[in-house]
């Protein structure tokens, strides 16, 4: 995911970025390491991106960056300015659950919650993408998302039903 | 025993989890989400030595690095030594450490970066010690000690030890000798399992805050609150109560958690640096110096008679506890019962042994003692009615359990489902046909677990909406306990599911808990919940009936409201009353299962002789093996266990799934691969969990044989179904293409190896 910044490095390593997070316009200075993980929950308090394994192979931080779902914890901020980020919190419209938020509370998709917000995105990544989704393309679309709790079953179902319902 | 159970309102249905909104908005608070103003990040220096002398250890250069707050060694702050059964554990090394990751130093910094780079500038010189890797060389009577000063250290007088053996627990009844000179035939293997990850995918993480020089508050993401109150407050020589252990949230445990994870390094770095303190575990630690499950090696001997009935049992387990005892103990001690199995078995020798090794201190995983005996158990059934051109699941009709039987412990067996799992998961795997094509096979394992015991609490309040508020000391691990519980409470005041409000995870606060540990929070918390809110009724009725001038007898209770006739006062009414009048209407109650008689004289230095509440469950699955790539595909999978009562089945069929993927991942590709101590797939690409792509059609069969003392007759569920899958896996293995697996992970290359 790494790309050109569009804003100049600074002479102490931080970057000027512009960001576009769940629809808010957001400038931010933004320092070299700093993830989009990193920015979300601790500059911005928007912590229901969790950060599991911090090296892209968990896949609990995975947020949509210009509408692809990635790792945001191995994602640099400073090098994705003018993107539009959408989280977890993004999800849910005035209060109103997605289909695929009740979807997961309906089939019991999810225990300890942690990968939850991952797993939603992930998901909501594909069914922005394909209506009407294949097995295959759904666990597809998960494989980089581990859940210890649920052994999976009930998440697939809850995102075929979101897709049947849509 | 399966009439058709009488409806509730409220338990046995499909409703949504009180903890559930949270969760997909992104509102739900976890322990790594928690933070304090003024907060610093600690990181730990850990030892590359398996064993070594500590010749110098030198912070001087790391203290001056910018940013840097604090370092702690084990020099510097007077720590008291710890562990469950044995103080074996230093919170940091003082003159010796005894495996790599053992914790040396800490340091407290602005930024995890800074932490992170005043590690690097702390000298260390080492001598390197001889050191022992494998537990069977380990109980060697010339191998070197991991702790040569063992008989100083503090142990539990349950503990039988003697030099690196840190753990035996036997079980012994009958003549097992004269049994095998009886026996038609005799059979002895040897099995071995590998350490696997709990795989909880929240890391451990604790922050810390010292509010005075002897009282301290811990977030951390702990099941067991009240555990790691006690382990902590013996670390730092405080009255438990000095401590107070909150748990925000947790992102999964499967036993991984529940010791000491990264709380008394934040304690130490927070009283050091006075500032609070958050540290937790980065992924490779998680990988490299985490509690993982202990490897085993199992020699089994098996005499049967003509017929396949089991004359006598001899087994000994050995558990590879690492370089401190942790739950090793504990597992080789319960491992005996599952060594035996849920089997008539008439003469019985089976021991459990612990052993030090240099490798990482090993901890607990769902079912801790649960998946290595069975695989050696599960496997060898197999292996005598093959021999003997018995049916699999012939040889198990045979020999399980049935109502009214004695098992190994001496305890007589009621409530007994495993019939009912064996027939049902067979017709459900469509078992007559075995072999359905070339490289394809079927294989079954059978087991038993127990509900562990352990005492809850349970406060309960009134609240002026008419509302319940219940407070329990456990946490909420995602099982879905605690909104199993508070159906069980709804049901039992004539509310709704989410007219319970529940507080939980405060050591402060709520009442004391055993914890969320052995398939027992939902029996345990549900029951004491139960009796608090039958008391709460009975003050609640009394207060009605004075109001509504009524005898309490004729008073009628439906809609959050008692009745006489067409008069009525709510639960709000009565909230608002009692708030006003005498300080409200709270209710408490406690809860722990009733004993369980066994047979004393069977067993030697058991943690866990009885077996309350005892689960059973058949796993059956159907694979495909390709013969050239060695790969196994798993076709279908079937989970049939005998859960007493599903009080939400949804939840209860999630354990089930769960825990089977978890157990298939044991069972074809997790391995904590160690070599001389030292771990060689420290991430999450190359120690491989189970992701969307690995996961078979999972079929669940709910059994329900209703346990006495259970909640609406449940027994404890979330453990088993991660105990029978290496085992069943392995069978159906053989079945398809005649390879027999005796040591796990079941790899390509093992089933390619001649």
């Amino acid at each position: 995911m790494a790309r050109d910044s569009k804003t100049p490095t600074s002479k102490s390593g931080t970057t000027a970025v512009s960001l576009s997070v769940n629809g808010v316009d957001r400038k931010l200075v933004v320092g070299q390491h700093e993830s989009i993980a990193d920015v979300l929950r601790d500059r911005l308090d928007l912590r229901g991106t969790k950060i599991g394994c911090n090296s892209g192979e968990c896949g609990a931080c995975t947020v949509l960056l210009d509408g692809v779902a990635v790792c945001s914890c191995v994602t640099l901020a400073a090098t994705v300015s003018e993107s539009s980020v959408v989280t977890v919190e993004g999800l849910a419209r005035e209060g109103e659950l997605q289909e695929l938020q009740q979807a997961f509370m309906e089939h019991g998709a999810f225990q300890c919650g942690f990968c939850t917000s991952g797993m939603l995105m992930s998901a909501y990544a594909l069914l922005s993408q394909q209506r009407k989704p294949s097995d295959e393309a759904i666990r597809t679309a998960l494989q980089g998302n581990i859940c210890r709790c649920t052994g999976y079953v009930q998440i697939l179902n809850a995102v075929r039903d979101a897709a049947a319902r849509s | 025993m399966n009439a058709s159970p009488p409806m509730y309102d409220v338990v046995g249905k499909r409703l949504n989890r009180l903890d559930g909104a949270g969760k997909v908005t992104g509102a739900a608070v976890y322990a790594s989400d928690f933070s304090l103003p003024g907060m610093l990040h600690g990181r730990i220096l850990r030892s590359p030595h398996p064993h070594a002398k500590i010749m110098r250890l030198d912070a001087t250069a790391a203290r001056k690095l910018p940013g840097v707050r604090a370092i702690v060694t084990g020099a510097s702050q007077k720590l008291n030594r710890f562990g469950n059964f044995i103080k074996d554990f230093e919170v940091f090394a003082t003159d010796r450490v005894y495996h790599i990751g053992q914790a040396i130093a800490g340091v407290a910094a602005d930024s995890e970066y800074a932490a992170e780079q005043a590690l690097k500038a702390i000298e260390v010189e080492y001598e390197p010690l001889p050191a022992v890797f494998d537990a069977i060389d380990a109980l060697a009577q010339d191998a070197a000690l991991v702790h040569p000063e063992w008989q100083n250290l503090k142990a539990a007088p349950i503990i039988n030890r003697d030099g690196n053996r840190c753990g035996r627990t036997v079980i012994k009844f009958g003549d097992v000798e004269q049994g095998f000179r009886d026996s038609y035939r005799v059979y002895e293997h040897v099995f071995r399992t590998s350490p696997v990850h709990a795989g909880y995918t929240e890391p451990r993480v604790a922050v810390a805050q010292w509010s005075g020089p002897d009282q301290a508050t811990v977030w951390c993401n702990a099941p067991l609150l009240f555990d790691t109150q006690s382990a902590l407050a013996e670390i730092f020589g405080l009255p438990a109560s000095h401590i107070r252990v909150v748990v925000p949230g947790i992102g999964g445990g499967f036993g991984g958690k529940l010791r000491l994870g990264m709380e008394h390094y934040a304690m130490a770095l927070a009283r050091a640096a006075k500032r609070p303190v958050r540290v937790m575990s980065t992924s490779e630690e998680e990988l490299t110096a985490a509690l993982f499950r202990q490897p085993a090696t199992i020699e089994l001997k098996t005499g049967v008679d003509r017929e396949g009935r089991i004359v006598a049992k001899k087994g000994r387990i050995v558990v590879d506890s690492g370089a401190c005892s942790g739950s090793g103990p504990l597992v080789a001690s319960t491992a005996t019962m599952i060594l035996a199995g849920p089997y008539r078995i008439p003469n019985a020798e089976i021991e459990g042994v612990a052993v030090y090794t240099n490798n990482h201190p090993n901890g607990s995983v769902r079912a801790p003692s649960g998946p290595m005996p069975n695989f050696a158990t599960e496997s060898q059934m197999d292996m005598i009615a093959e021999d003997l051109g018995l049916d699999p699941l012939e040889i198990r009709m045979r020999n399980i359990l049935r109502e009214g039987d004695i098992a190994v412990n001496g305890q007589k067996m009621t409530s007994v489902g495993l019939a009912e799992c064996l027939e049902k998961a067979a017709a459900c795997i469509d078992w007559s046909q075995r072999k359905p094509e070339q490289s394809r096979g079927k294989g079954l394992a059978c087991g038993w677990w127990m509900t562990s015991r352990g005492s809850s609490g349970a406060y309960l309040k009134l609240m002026q909406d008419g509302t319940l508020t219940m407070m329990v000391g456990v946490v909420e691990m995602g099982t879905g306990a605690l909104t199993g519980a508070a159906q069980v409470v709804a049901e039992e005041m004539g509310m709704q599911l989410f007219d319970i409000n529940v507080v939980s995870a405060d050591s402060l606060t709520t009442p004391y808990d055993f914890g969320s540990q052995g398939s027992r929070t939902m029996f345990a918390v549900a029951n004491a919940s139960r009796e608090a809110a039958r008391d709460l009724l009975t003050k609640m009725r009394t207060r009605a009936a004075k109001a509504l001038g009524a005898d309490e007898g004729a008073l009628e209770m439906r809609e959050k409201a008692f009745w006489n006739g067409e008069k009525k006062i709510t639960f709000a009414e009565l909230a608002a009353q009692a708030n006003a009048a005498v300080g409200g209407l709270i209710a408490e109650a406690t809860y722990i299962a009733p004993a369980v008689e066994h047979g004393a004289a069977r067993v030697q230095n058991h943690f866990s002789p009885s077996w309350p509440s005892p689960s059973f469950h058949v796993h059956a699955t159907d694979v495909s093996v390709d013969e050239v790539l060695g790969e196994v595909t798993i076709n279908r999978y079937v989970v049939a266990q005998d859960v007493g009562y599903a009080i939400n089945p949804t939840y209860l069929e999630g354990q089930l799934e769960g825990g089977a993927v978890q157990g298939v991942g044991q069972a074809l590709f997790e391995e904590i691969i160690m070599v001389n101590g030292q771990v060689q797939n420290g991430n999450l690409t190359d120690y491989k969990m189970p992701t969307s792509m690995d996961v078979p059609p999972i079929e669940v069969i709910l059994v329900t044989h209703p346990s006495v003392a259970g909640p609406y007759g449940a027994k404890g569920v979330g453990e088993p179904p991660s105990i029978q899958p290496p085992a069943a896996v392995a069978n159906a293995v053989a079945a398809a293409c005649g390879k027999r697996i005796m040591q796990l992970p079941i790899t390509a290359e093992k089933i390619l190896m001649d």
